[in-house]
């Protein structure tokens, strides 16, 4: 079996060969936010990338700005000294570049200013030399508001200003920019292939992208928005039989409470969010993605079918996909023969269940409704090597987690544009995967994320990664904590949970429902809490 | 759990001692590849050994496997296929269970059996003009001709307003009418000509609110296949469209200063029979039409608002311009439209050789090939090299062993695409048409009332197969020379993309084994042609039950007066 998918004899993925991005623009035009978000990207796709920063290096080799000579950053005429220290800077940060490429990197993105046409193309000429394909980014912004946000909220929090005056960084910072623009040359010419960015996406530019890999860097970045939004994520609840992937089972009696316990919670909890930020939770919509298994979308039943009241009762099974259930016009009726307390939450202005093809949990293959011992005994070569490498080991017609990723990459994409409150009701392996792309964690840790079945887990997208908080509502039969499995079915659903069971180290701390400190930060990582990326 | 186990710990001494591998099923043997002999029987071992587990924990109770409920061997034991006697069992104890949790009034349907008819996603919300910009002979209706049929086969209601053919059909009716046949020659195009000037406008205009209309009434996407070369005709679209709720305007311009390009497509125009050139010498339409570029190219405006939400494609894809572009289906429109190449080139689509499971009439699995087939994984590269000569190409092959086995001797680099393996039968994966019958005879004929919308339990359906092969067109688009080893309801799928095919037709096109399909994109259409390799192979194809089978007509000239806009 091939393992992972795509992968050549190079240890490349998608036959696409080396790639280098130079990022273009000037300073706080995004370059950053962009790299990382591309890097994030590319990495959950199993390509070995990296974010090369000439800031980062700079300062990592001579300090903050107050270290450097007083020439460094300003125009004109500079002193042999600094030429030579500036040199010294960019020669360092390209035999990174190169060391990388040579230790089986696929692709770098070099996050530096590059306003100079001569400097980029005499670098692009260099790497392209050496058969590896150059890409100019340029991130172009006219939108002063935009720029001031990301001076205000990343650049003066650099090392560089430390212990500065807000202001009075700001208004240095300002001065950096204006001694950068007198030499600034935008892509002009069509020698490179290249991409041009203005504002965040609003206007897209391309010239000569060939390429599978260049395709899709750029159906990415055309996808990426900063409009504030919040996604959910919560496990479908427990089936009759856990451990089956082709029975597409229905949900047991505590699948059926799980599901509305869900709902009740989801409604609170968005609402206390939004309100938290000031907004109406009245006024946004929810849309609900499910996968199309019957555990998964019946989950989002509840949310259907008592917010419609009596109608719903028309709807047939197979017509579910996509019902738009408009939740204020229709409200409950009194005489509701199965009343069920309704929280006293604000309900949003729309709820809409997606039912998705792709977000069908990992396909186990040939060990489907099988015990743990049972593809042990009869399959240990396939066993020895699933569990030593779960994500890339693909077991005998079963999915790895690299070909979830590639299935789910669709979804990712849309996960991006979508600019409504989102509620992933799912899969654990699926939102194993979709959580380690947004919190951007390294491929083999993907397997060993942990979800459990009554959590729910708020994300909130960031310029730099994103804020993530798990909130605890549900104990019962199918979750499993720590280790010790209630019930013993969801044992058996080895497939889908193996790297969970062994204690993954990737373990969400949970926050009680009714907890009285709702706003407790998990450990859960985000990406911002781990590196704090540094600016140029 | 606990007890379980120690079953299983007992259960070891009982060895798999009846082995029950049949001699056909040792022919599959791969002469040059004794591993795989080796594997099949191992596979057997352990098949026998999960059963004798099963049966020992207890887990078949009281029910015996029937002739209604085969065990095939060498198929690994799916605990909850439709073929063992665990899935029927299961459906009877759990169809009162599952609804005690469900305080809903109306908890939806229990499961039982082996699929269900599933409806089309609701794309109500998407309703997009798609406004074309761009001189005459720029390729716009190459663009929303391949737009319309990407997006058809994605199941959105689509269909293309062309401006030019409503100006043909009210002369023709005029003509009729009142006898007077109106000469549309460069003059007419003239924005000089102030008459003529204003009867296009209104042709623009009419056809833009039948556009609206049709939206209204239900449609996703409509392309407005007009020149819309001037920002004064574009902000008069832009402002009727925005007094529609929920509407969006995205304008696509083709930009072309490729003069080989416009060129060729002059040609194409003049060759192709376009009506307005009707009984006229081919020079002689060709300098009118010249003319009538040059009187548009006077007016012509590209598109440069900063407050429209645009496309621009300059040479057919070499570079891309997109603004303001907002939705996910614009961006995917906006995607495939980027991903579009003009380079002369062919897609070859063969299924794999005649497979092990193909001879015994069972659907699914991961078998080898049968002797037969290996003949044909021999044959396969004479055949290609003759055919493509020294061109570089590229071969797509499943992950399943019987495409990877058939491409194995084509000496050319090689890709397995996880997203084209076969169709999932889910719970029926490995069991023939009639033992599926026999056990399940009323989902049985659901199937074949709706192949299309029906989705095996546990399994895909072939709009599911539809929306994984997404990625895999995107990529063909871009591609050059392909080749796919792939499976029957993989490349039917593929078929129907490329030659437009309505998707009630999709699930019975046929595509025999040992048969290679040639595919050639041309401006409006494919050429097509089939290699059969004479190597005799047993017939999967079944089919449709009502009706006649599917015929593809080949199409590679724009047909002016055939009605694309309302083909099914």
């Amino acid at each position: 079996m091939v393992a992972p998918l795509y992968t050549t004899d190079s240890g490349l993925l998608f036959h696409a060969g080396k790639i280098l991005v130079l990022t273009i623009g000037l300073p706080a035009r995004g370059k950053t936010h962009i790299s990382r978000a591309l890097e994030r990207y590319l990495r959950w796709m199993g390509v070995k990338t990296l974010v090369v920063s000439l800031g980062d290096y700079r300062r990592r080799m001579l300090g903050g700005a107050q270290k450097v000579p007083p020439d460094y950053f300003s125009p004109g005429e500079k002193s042999p000294e600094t030429i030579a220290l500036r040199k010294k800077v960019s020669d360092g940060c390209e035999q990174v570049i190169w060391d990388y490429f040579d230790g089986g990197g696929q692709v770098v993105i070099y996050d530096a200013n590059n306003g100079k046409k001569e400097v980029r193309d005499a670098l692009a000429q260099k790497f392209s030399e050496k058969g590896i394909h150059v890409v100019l980014l340029e991130s172009l912004c006219d939108n002063r508001e935009i720029i001031e946000n990301n001076i205000r909220s990343v650049k003066i929090s650099s090392p560089d200003y430390r212990n500065w005056d807000p202001d009075q960084a700001v208004q240095d910072y300002y001065k950096r920019i204006k001694n950068h623009e007198q030499y600034y040359e935008t892509i002009a010419d069509t020698k490179w292939p290249y991409i041009k960015i203005l504002n965040v996406g609003e206007k897209i530019t391309l010239n000569d992208i060939h390429g599978y890999l260049q395709s899709r860097i750029v159906f990415f970045l055309m996808n990426i928005h900063n409009r504030f939004r919040t996604i959910y994520f919560a496990r479908s609840g427990q089936s009759l039989i856990e451990h089956s992937y082709k029975a597409d089972s229905d949900l047991s009696p505590a699948g059926w409470e799980y599901a509305e316990t869900l709902k009740d919670y989801v409604l609170e909890r968005r609402a206390k969010s939004l309100e938290a930020r000031g907004l109406n939770p009245s006024e946004r919509k929810l849309v609900i993605w499910t996968s199309t298994r019957r555990r998964a979308h019946h989950t989002a039943w509840p949310f259907v079918a008592a917010t419609n009241g009596p109608q719903a009762s028309q709807i047939p099974e197979l017509q579910i996909d996509g019902i738009d259930a408009d939740l204020t016009s229709s409200p409950i009726s009194e005489e509701d023969p199965h009343p069920f307390p309704k929280p006293a939450v604000v309900l949003p202005s729309k709820v809409k269940v997606v039912e998705k093809p792709q977000m069908l949990e990992i396909n186990p293959g040939i060990w489907d409704g099988l015990t743990p011992e049972q593809a042990r005994k009869y399959y240990p070569e396939d066993w020895d090597r699933f569990t030593k490498d779960p994500y890339s080991y693909r077991a005998p017609r079963a999915e790895s987690y690299h070909d979830l990723s590639v299935r789910l990459e669709p979804i990712l994409i849309e996960l991006e544009r979508e600019q409504e409150d989102l509620l992933i009701i799912g899969h654990a392996s699926v939102i194993r995967c979709l959580l380690a792309y947004l919190i951007g964690l390294p491929p083999a840790e993907v397997p060993a994320v942990e979800i459990a079945r009554g959590d729910l887990l708020e994300v909130v997208p960031t310029s730099y990664g994103v804020h993530s908080h798990a909130f605890h509502f549900w104990d019962g039969p199918g979750r499993s904590r720590d280790g010790d499995p209630v019930d013993v079915r969801d044992a058996n659903n080895f497939y889908e949970n193996y790297a969970e069971d062994t204690k993954g180290k990737r373990k969400v701390s949970v926050e009680e429902y009714h907890s009285p400190d709702i706003n407790n930060v998990l450990n859960l990582p985000s990406s911002e809490a781990k590196g704090a990326p540094v600016l140029v | 759990m606990a007890d379980n186990r120690e079953v299983l710990s007992d259960s070891s001494s009982i060895a798999p001692t009846n082995n029950p591998t049949s001699p056909d099923l040792l022919s599959t043997s791969n002469r040059d590849n004794p591993k795989v002999d080796l594997q099949v029987s191992e596979d057997l071992q352990r098949v026998t050994g999960v059963l004798h587990d099963m049966a020992a924990a207890g887990e078949f109770e009281e029910l015996v496997p029937t002739k209604a409920m085969p065990l095939s061997p060498g198929i690994p034991p799916a605990a909850f296929g439709a073929g063992g006697p665990m899935l029927k069992q299961f459906d009877q104890k759990s169809a009162f269970t599952s609804r005690r949790g469900s305080t809903t009034t109306t908890p939806p349907v229990s499961v039982k059996g082996i699929g269900n008819k599933v409806a089309k996603p609701d794309y109500s919300e998407s309703k997009i003009v798609v406004a074309m910009v761009g001189l005459p002979a720029r390729g716009k209706s190459y663009l929303s001709n391949k737009l319309m049929i990407y997006l058809k086969w994605l199941e959105y209601d689509v269909k293309v307003f062309n401006v030019g053919q409503l100006r043909r059909t009210r002369a023709k009716q005029r003509a009729q009418k009142e006898g007077v046949k109106e000469d549309h020659n460069a003059s007419w195009f003239s924005h000089a000509n102030k008459q003529a000037s204003e009867s296009r406008e209104q042709l623009a205009h009419d056809s833009l609110e039948m556009l609206i209309q049709w939206l209204k009434d239900g449609g996703n996407v409509g392309i407005h296949d007009a020149t819309n070369s001037t920002r004064s005709r574009r902000a008069s679209i832009q402002e009727r469209v925005e007094k529609e709720d929920g509407m969006s305007l995205i304008f696509l311009e083709s930009f072309t200063d490729d003069p080989a390009l416009i060129a060729a497509n002059v040609a194409l125009k003049v060759s192709s029979g376009d009506p307005d050139y009707k009984d006229i010498p081919a020079e002689e339409a060709k300098r009118d039409f010249l003319r009538r570029i040059s009187e548009y190219e006077k007016v012509y405006e590209t598109i440069t608002e900063p407050d429209l939400s645009y496309l621009k494609i300059v040479n057919v894809g070499s570079q891309v311009m997109m603004s303001k572009i907002n939705g996910y289906l614009q961006s995917r429109i906006a995607f495939f439209l980027m991903n579009l190449h003009l380079k002369p080139r062919s897609i070859y689509m063969s299924r794999h050789g005649e497979s092990q499971f193909n001879v015994e009439g069972k659907i699914g699995g991961d078998s080898l090939l049968s002797p037969r087939g290996m003949q044909y994984a021999e044959a396969l590269p004479a055949l290609i090299t003759d055919n493509i000569g020294d061109a570089p190409l590229t071969v797509w092959t499943s992950t399943l062993r019987r495409t990877i086995q058939t491409a194995s001797k084509l000496p050319y680099p090689k890709l397995t695409w996880k997203s084209l393996d076969e169709l999932d039968a889910g719970v029926c994966d490995g069991m023939t048409y009639e033992e599926i019958q026999q056990a399940y005879p009323d989902d049985f004929a659901n199937r074949d009332e709706d192949k299309f919308n029906y989705r095996y339990r546990g399994g895909e359906s072939y709009r599911d197969v539809v929306v994984r092969l997404e990625p895999v067109i995107m990529e063909l688009e871009r591609q050059e020379n392909i080749l796919i080893i792939g499976h029957q309801a993989i490349i039917r799928c593929l078929y129907a993309y490329f030659h437009n095919l309505p998707q009630e037709d999709l699930p019975y096109i046929k595509i025999p084994l040992h048969t290679v399909i040639k595919l050639t994109p041309k401006a409006y259409g494919c050429d097509e042609e089939r290699y059969a390799l004479g190597i005799d192979a047993v017939d999967t194809h079944r089919p449709k039950p009502k009706g006649p089978s599917p015929t593809v007509q080949l199409t590679t000239a724009r047909q002016y007066f055939a009605d694309i806009d309302s083909s099914k």
